[in-house]
């Protein structure tokens, strides 16, 4: 931090001279907070950036792919930095400078829709985010689901090239696709048997833009305690959506390792018990 | 509240925020929560990213327990009253009902992204956006295009 600064006790310091300054600065701060800082930078100007450049039209033919042209604005949305309203009168604007007809939009409307009706949900349920809203689907007692994260997870060594990369990712930049959260995920619960909770925390550690209800919800919807069935994927999917950049160097899809090659009904008799009721 | 100071929290960083629209030039805090950040074990990209966003707002940073950071600041300030805007998260009603007992507390409302009839049912995306997407594309002079429901979306 700057000598200059002459700050009343206890102040924290608000000048610095590069983020290498502001980075060292938190180390001390808050010492017991891991890792580097994101290269996703906060601040409204990064976010007035991120949302002059939107397309509306762009992001609902392509969003589901992870070379979709998805907004990103998320970090920025849950810290308030960008109001949702904003973000919707800027897609309407978008929709009057071009032209498009209203379904041009209609998928990134739907999906700030989404981040409105988890906060509403948030603000209903209070904590019991964190319980399981129904059973579960999968036919596993909770109890039969470890508590921890498996250590091959968190250190990014499962072998496996697209759940490796996403772990990663999430370390390293605090933002993963959405289609890749939800793949880790599935992983997460129904490979690993892993309780939600301890990857909805895991999440909330490193995601920028890491609320409670949208995180929480959204993996209860994967756990299938926020649905109606478990949330499965397969190689297919995955190799479709992420135009093959894991499976082309990852070892397990040449030696038929894979967990994930296999058709959905395989899957479901693999990782599924017989329904509860 | 004639000497109010503003009580920023993490929901509310950008200038959509209702007390810095109310109360401009207005002695404003923010506090890091010790607890919180020891409790989910937050890494230092979230943060920083929490950082870089408060350095672009006219506020002061404060490390510590949120309630007793945002008393000491207002009395630092003379303040006869505290401003802030309404949060989901429920740490906020727990830390407002703290700072409340000594200070009046003033919650203002941001702006809704839609505007409903309570009650709503909300047991399934489905059935809040029923009523939410014609609300919203009413607003834009439109009506609701159809969109498919596509299982992976969510």
């Amino acid at each position: 931090m700057r000598s200059g600064d002459s700050l009343p006790p206890g102040d924290l310091p608000r000048q610095f001279a590069s983020r290498t300054e502001l980075q060292a600065t938190l180390r001390q701060l808050f010492p017991e907070a891991a890792g580097d800082l994101s290269p996703i930078r906060g601040g409204r100007q990064a976010a007035a950036a991120a949302l002059a450049a939107i397309d509306p039209g762009a992001y609902g033919r392509s969003r589901n792919h992870l070379d979709g042209a998805v907004t990103r604005l998320s970090p920025w949305i849950r810290h308030g930095v960008l109001s949702l309203v904003e973000v919707r009168e800027e897609v309407f604007a978008w929709l009057e400078r071009s032209g498009q007809p209203p379904q041009a939009a209609a998928k990134l409307i739907n999906e700030l829709g989404w981040r409105d009706y988890w906060q509403r949900l948030w603000r209903q349920l209070g904590d019991g985010i964190w319980r399981d809203r129904e059973p579960l689907k999968t036919g596993h007692a909770p109890e039969h689901y470890a508590n921890a994260l498996p250590a091959d997870l968190l250190e990014a060594r499962t072998g496996l090239a697209c759940m490796d990369g996403f772990v990663q990712e999430l370390h390293t930049t605090g933002w993963l696709h959405n289609h890749a959260r939800m793949w880790l995920a599935s992983y997460v619960v129904h490979w690993r048997r892993v309780r939600w909770q301890a990857g909805a925390r895991w999440f909330l550690q490193h995601l920028l833009d890491g609320d409670p209800a949208s995180n929480n919800l959204s993996w209860q919807w994967v756990a299938s305690s926020f649905s109606s069935k478990p949330y499965l994927f397969n190689r297919d999917n995955l190799e479709r959506f992420s135009s093959g950049r894991y499976c082309r160097v990852c070892r397990a899809a040449t030696d038929g390792t894979c967990p994930f090659d296999a058709s959905y009904e395989q899957l479901q008799a693999a990782l599924l018990g017989a329904p509860s009721c | 509240m004639l000497r109010p100071v503003l009580w920023i929290h993490g929901e509310a960083l950008g200038p959509a925020n209702p007390a810095l629209v109310a109360h401009p030039g207005a002695p404003a805090v923010f506090v890091f929560d010790r607890d919180l950040i020891v409790q989910a074990d937050l890494s230092l990209k979230r943060l920083g990213f929490l950082y870089e966003c408060l350095l672009e707002l006219p506020v002061t940073l404060r490390h510590g327990d949120g309630a007793e950071e945002v008393l000491t600041f207002a009395r630092r300030h003379g303040a006869d009253g505290v401003v802030t805007s309404a949060a989901v998260d429920p740490r906020f009603e727990a830390l407002r009902e703290r700072i409340a007992a000594q200070l009046p507390v003033q919650v203002l409302e941001p702006e809704p992204f839609v505007e409903l009839p309570e009650p709503l049912d909300l047991g399934r995306f489905s059935r809040y956006w029923r009523r939410a997407e014609p609300a919203l594309w009413a607003r834009a002079g439109a009506a609701a295009p159809p969109v498919p429901a596509r299982r992976w979306d969510r």
